[in-house]
């Protein structure tokens, strides 16, 4: 016979079939699914960023998307990135492996990297469109009036000072927040079509009634007044509300601070008024009355005030402020210790009998709290000194609130977070949703969080999504983790910060931000690391050009090595029934 | 996003390996690896149970199912024949398990060596004779049970490197399924040698192994970090490169996933750790350089 | 051209004038000087290929076999111990249809040790599916290498040349050395069809079920049968370029024989001398010298001893607990002929005893002088 035309099996068998006729999938009990959920440090975000998304575009040098990616959930990332006292650090699962990724420092590079780039935005096609005023355009009112335009509403923003902004503008000194940055973050919000009133304020420069001819009403009108030290001799000239100290500062005005300053108190406005007296020239001394570790400000800005020299006091409280014969103050202070009273597990300070120090100082500045001004408001939106979350005014129109005028911590990311969740509220109510329905698939775990990204899935698919979980830490798997070191900001020596008010923090740099985003565990959320795809024993495990999964159950034995290499907990092994 | 990684497979869905078969990750990697100019040849073991039963094959590229000892100079044979074809850009592969390298095939993989013919050989090694049921071969590591040493392996597991170094090949290699980058890196790099490559391919078997069937590639992790299996090159038989730190976990945790390992004494763990230092120790010596591994673990 | 060659050289010569470009061998008393001629040819470069020093006879099998595959033309060559390691791989080879050509040289196979003539150890290889040959002398070993290729090439199944170590394998003898244009006009290169193709990948000698195990040994039987025809024709058409054929084997003066003596190998050379003899002296004897053993030439048998009413074979090996092999296999050929020839079986030149002329004309007088079967094979002693 002819060799050419013989059939190869005629002489020895040879297999040319693919075994892929066999269904193997068969054998297994069990099938890999795919499992989105909530990484802790998204979930502890008051502002629902979506932190490992975006650290992810970080890593991969998509610093553009990872800056739609934030703006989609919070309008500020390059303010959030430098004032924010970052939660989701705390709760960052990278903490208990060494130590928490940079995620603060890395929401500033997403800003910092993409100054030149204005991204564009299209607002949710509302058929039926509201309209919405907001009073206060501080970080909450901002936000929720950005939310409210992306979901397609009209928003006018009414401000009583000349400018937005609120704490932001004029409470965070310069070497914090640039004021540059703010003027872009605001900037971007308005020109979504946000009608920006300033100038105005209600009560004053027209009635609270006026504000009829709007369906839904927001309140932010965030806290402006100081609270008082109740404290003989306060009203002397030489004390000063820190607040109005810092509000004067960023006014740009010029300002004689004196050559000795006492500062009362130990949050991060006093450490504001501290830091910005030094940088005047002033030598300051910060009186706290409980201790160090419990002082409400940043640590890092006690750390930093420390080294610009200023001095703290701890455990003493002032009792009486008199004004000496040479222009100066002096302030008796009664020492206090810490103890519990009547055995009780609860520590207080005590005062320490016969413990008293007196300073002398050429001014004095209050920082320990500020208050909200409801006198303006209707009495029925008031309850025990906060304006309530939720109410209704004439003829059952929906009154939301935020911010410090609602009983909820004064912070900015808190601010921005109750702005967003009012702006979704307004929406889901104007659309007749089921609102505990909607807000069960929105919500990023249960710290109060809301996915933006989610809701808007939601209305454009009218599907919604099932709740997800947090990942646990328990459900990584930290074999395929290496101990990486934290990379720390550059930041400015001490005798160059108090130069001026230049930015003290220098921001990564695209290299230290993708080595830092590297550290990210990306919990819940896939990363493209690629383990399923590497480690299945059948090759079966693919990824679509849109970044998808894709398992060929047909030959899927259900081993769970896919679910069992995924550091991160996104597979997960179902039992088939 | 980008997916770099997502060549072809060579080796297709529908084998008949286990749920969870190292030897059918550590095949897929190193056939994806090599690429579809390749021709590879396999021995009686899993390998050709994997293979499938005519008409239908799981090997996207020629495969030739030769006998157990001769894995080497089969490829031998075909490397040559491309040679004098002039078709020498086709790579030439040999898989053999640990029992048909270690054992039975040692003598004609020398020979091959040392003719420095011109073919990659990748050692899959699950530390026994598995497709015949769990029996013991030289590949078997201490005090492990076998179905043929109950009471537990009185023998260390014979150093198969440094007998491939002995023959001054070219190159040859550690690598596991732990390591999937690290390992078809070392494909990649084989590619470009010509004469003998040898890769000694710690690839798990769940069933062997007595532990579930989702730990193939986490147990060749541990015993890359424990040190029990380290992440090495020898080049020409003599520069000695480490490719990775482990993490220098001890022996315990890698030992005691598995149920082969379960009835060791203490004593037994705290010899198995000694030997293992004492390897480490005489591996750095000889090795140029501290570890860098350009895949990175997170 | 005539040289004075031996017959290793011979075979060395065979393998290089069929363009042979890869060959696999490890080193054996007698066969050696056929690897060490072949390595010297591919030092000087007169031989153009691959030449695989092994580390053992097994390990060159795997090798040709694989090349073979691959689709070249291979050659290794061994004896006696180096056969029978490669035992396994022999079945292998014809289970892989690869037209391997291999040139054994027959040695005893130990224990005790020895290094002389003696067949037992291809013929206990003769159920390995091989081709086998047994040649008389340099010359046709080298003609038979030659024949060989396009015969395996053809039914692809590999080919065994066997010639005895010492008489033939260092025996110098004028052999012909064909010319090179000849002999590339007598053999085609290979074209093996079934060839690793990474274009149309295929998974060679996969495991299979038992009923097309069966089909595919049917199959090769039916190539192998095949070779028959196709060793004939091929040696028709070497007789028509070269001048010299071989046959299947050679009937010498059978025609009005009396006694047909039954040779393979070296001692069909001493037999012709014998019969020449003992025809001088009257005694009608005819000699048949059986070339092809596997497959064997049954009715090319049965045809030539028609009529015949004693023959003696000549077994230069043992089968123990049964006889000589080619009496075995001439009784089985024979067992349906009508004409119930007496057959006797002689063991002779077993471990290289050397077999004379006289010994021969010996065992033809016992040979006609017996009246009776006798179903023990006969030992002869002398010498």
């Amino acid at each position: 016979m002819d060799n050419e035309t013989r059939p190869f099996e005629f002489v020895i068998p040879i297999s040319y079939g693919s075994t892929e006729v066999f269904e193997t999938g068969r054998w297994s009990f069990q099938k890999p699914e795919s499992l989105l959920g909530w990484a802790p440090c998204e979930e502890a975000c008051p502002a629902g960023n979506p932190i490992p998304e975006s650290i992810h575009l970080i890593e991969e040098g998509q610093f553009r998307e990872a800056l739609e990616t934030i703006l989609l959930e919070n309008p500020f990332p390059g303010t959030c990135g430098r004032v924010c006292y970052h939660p989701c650090e705390e709760e960052c699962h990278r903490k208990k492996f060494d130590e928490p990724v940079s995620i603060n420092d890395l929401e500033r590079f997403t800003y910092d990297a993409t100054l030149d780039y204005d991204p564009e935005f299209s607002s949710f096609p509302t058929r039926d469109a509201r309209r919405i005023a907001i009073i206060g355009a501080g970080p909450c009112g901002l936000s929720c009036a950005y939310f409210l335009s992306l979901l397609g509403h009209r928003v006018t923003l009414f401000e009583m000072e000349e400018e937005p902004g609120g704490i932001l503008r004029w409470g965070i000194p310069e070497y914090r927040l640039p004021k540059e940055v703010l003027r872009k973050e605001v900037e971007r919000i308005l020109s979504l079509g946000v009608e920006m009133k300033t100038g105005m304020e209600v009560g004053t420069s027209f009635p609270f009634e006026d504000l009829k001819g709007f369906d839904a009403l927001f309140l932010s009108p965030g806290a402006r007044g100081s609270r008082s030290l109740g404290v003989k001799g306060e009203e002397s000239k030489r004390v000063w509300k820190g607040i109005e100290f810092l509000r004067k500062m960023n006014s740009g005005k010029r300002i004689k601070a004196g050559g000795e300053v006492i500062v009362i108190g130990g949050g991060n406005t006093a450490m504001d008024v501290a830091r910005s007296a030094r940088r005047l020239g002033c030598s300051v001394l910060v009186a706290y009355r409980r201790t160090e570790a419990e002082m409400p400000s940043l640590p890092e800005e006690i750390v930093e005030a420390k080294e610009e020299g200023v001095r703290f006091e701890f455990l003493i409280q002032p009792v009486e402020i008199k004004e000496t014969k040479r222009g100066k103050v002096r302030v008796k202070f009664q020492r206090l210790k810490r103890g519990s009273v009547n055995g009780e597990r609860k520590f207080l300070s005590i005062p320490v009998e016969g413990g008293d120090v007196t300073f002398e100082a050429d001014r004095v500045f209050t920082a320990i709290g500020e208050e909200v001004d409801f006198s303006w408001l209707p009495e029925s939106l008031i309850e025990n000194k906060f304006v309530k979350p939720e109410s209704r005014l004439w003829d059952n129109r929906m009154v939301l609130a935020g911010g410090d005028a609602i009983h909820q911590p004064r912070r900015v990311v808190d601010a921005i977070s109750s702005g967003k969740r009012a702006a979704i509220l307004m929406d889901i109510h104007f659309r007749g949703f089921k609102k505990e329905e909607i807000l069960s698939g929105i919500k990023k775990g249960d710290k109060g969080g809301l996915s933006m990204a989610s809701y808007l899935r939601g209305l454009k698919s009218g599907q919604w999504e099932e709740p997800k979980k947090v990942v646990p830490y328990e459900d990584l798997n930290p074999l395929f983790f290496k101990p990486k070191e934290r990379l720390r900001n550059e930041i400015l020596p001490p005798e160059e910060r108090l130069k001026g008010f230049m930015e003290v923090r220098r921001g990564f740099k695209s290299e230290e931000a993708r080595i830092s985003a590297s550290r990210c565990f990306s919990c819940g959320h896939c990363n493209f690391c690629f383990n399923c795809y590497y480690f299945c024993p059948e090759g079966v495990v693919f990824f679509e050009p849109d970044g998808s999964r894709r398992v060929d159950l047909n030959h899927c034995k259900g081993c769970g090595t896919c679910s069992k290499v995924c550091p991160r907990h996104v597979i997960e092994m179902r039992a088939v029934l | 996003m980008k997916f770099p990684q997502q060549q072809p497979h060579f080796l297709r869905p529908g084998h008949a390996a286990c749920p969870g078969c190292g030897l059918a990750i550590a095949m897929k990697l190193v056939l994806q690896a090599l690429g579809p100019r390749t021709i590879s040849v396999i021995v009686p073991s899993c390998e050709g149970a994997i293979g499938g039963v005519y008409p239908f094959t799981s090997y996207g590229v020629p495969t030739f199912h030769s006998a157990f000892e001769i894995a080497a100079p089969t490829a031998a044979g075909i490397a040559n024949a491309l040679k004098i074809q002039g078709r020498e850009d086709i790579q030439v592969v040999a898989f053999a398990g640990d029992g048909g390298t270690f054992d039975i095939g040692l003598q004609s993989l020398s020979g091959v060596a040392k003719n420095n013919d011109n073919i990659l050989y990748v050692c899959l090694d699950n530390e026994a004779y598995m497709n015949t049921g769990i029996q013991v071969s030289s590949a078997t590591p201490a005090y492990a049970w076998t179905g043929t040493t109950p009471e537990g392996n009185p023998r260390r597991k014979k150093n198969i490197m440094e007998i491939m170094a002995a023959h001054y090949n070219p190159y040859s290699a550690t690598a596991t399924i732990g390591f999937p980058q690290d390992l078809q890196q070392k494909i990649l790099k084989c590619k470009t040698i010509r004469g003998t490559k040898f890769i000694h391919l710690l690839s798990p078997c769940p069933t062997g192994w007595r532990m579930p069937s989702d730990l193939s590639p986490e147990i060749s992790i541990l015993a890359v970090e424990t040190k029990v299996f380290p992440l090495y090159e020898v080049w020409e038989g003599k520069r000695y490169i480490i490719n990775y730190e482990p993490r220098g976990l001890p022996v315990e945790v890698y030992l005691l996933k598995q149920g082969r390992f379960k009835h060791l004494k203490k004593e037994q763990i705290e010899q198995i750790q000694k030997d293992v230092d004492e390897e480490w120790e005489r591996l750095k010596q000889k090795a140029e350089q501290p570890a860098s591994i350009s895949q990175s673990l997170r | 051209m005539k040289s004075f060659i031996t017959g290793n050289h011979a075979v060395a010569y065979g393998v290089k004038l069929c363009r042979t470009p890869l060959i696999a061998a490890y080193p054996i008393t007698p066969q050696t000087a056929i690897y060490e001629k072949l390595s010297e040819w591919e030092a000087s470069g007169e031989l153009k290929g691959i030449m695989m020093r092994t580390e053992s006879e097994h390990s060159a099998m795997a090798s040709c076999i694989a090349a073979s595959l691959t689709g070249v033309r291979t050659f290794t060559a061994t004896s006696s111990q180096g056969l029978a390691l490669m035992h396994e791989m022999l079945h292998f080879a014809s289970g892989c249809r690869v037209p391997v050509v291999m040139v054994n040289v027959n040695r005893l196979l130990a224990a005790p040790w020895g290094f002389w003539a003696d067949q037992l150890d291809s013929l206990s290889q003769r159920d390995t599916g091989w081709i086998q040959l047994y040649c008389e002398n340099g010359q046709e070993a080298l003609d038979s290498v030659i024949q060989a290729y396009r015969v395996a090439e053809e039914v692809f199944l590999p080919a065994m040349i066997s010639l005895e170590a010492f008489f033939v394998s260092h025996a110098m003898e004028p052999v012909d050395i064909p010319e090179q244009d000849e002999v590339d006009r007598f053999l085609p290169p290979l074209n093996l069809p079934h060839r690793f193709d990474v274009e149309r990948p295929g998974f060679f000698v996969p495991v299979v079920p038992s009923e097309l195990y069966r089909d595919y040994r049917h199959l090769a039987q039916q190539s192998m049968e095949s070779v028959k025809e196709v060793a004939q024709r091929v040696d028709e058409a070497f007789k028509k370029q070269f001048g010299r054929g071989y046959g299947l084997g050679e009937a010498v003066m059978t025609e009005d024989a009396e006694l047909v003596i039954v040779t393979a190998g070296s001692i069909t050379s001493t037999s012709r001398v014998a019969v020449k003899i003992l025809r001088e002296k009257g005694y009608r004897v005819g000699l048949l010298k059986i070339r092809y053993f596997r497959p064997f030439p049954r009715e090319w048998v049965q045809q030539k001893l028609r009529g015949k009413k004693k023959i003696a074979v000549i077994d230069r090996n043992f089968s123990l607990g049964s006889g000589g092999i080619f009496g075995q296999e001439l009784k089985a050929a024979l067992v349906h002929s009508q004409d119930h020839p007496l057959i006797f079986n002689y063991i002779a030149g077993i471990g290289g005893v050397d077999v004379t002329p006289e010994t021969i004309q010996d065992m033809v007088l016992d040979a006609l002088k017996r009246r009776e079967p006798v179903e023990e094979s006969i030992w002869i002693k002398e010498g």
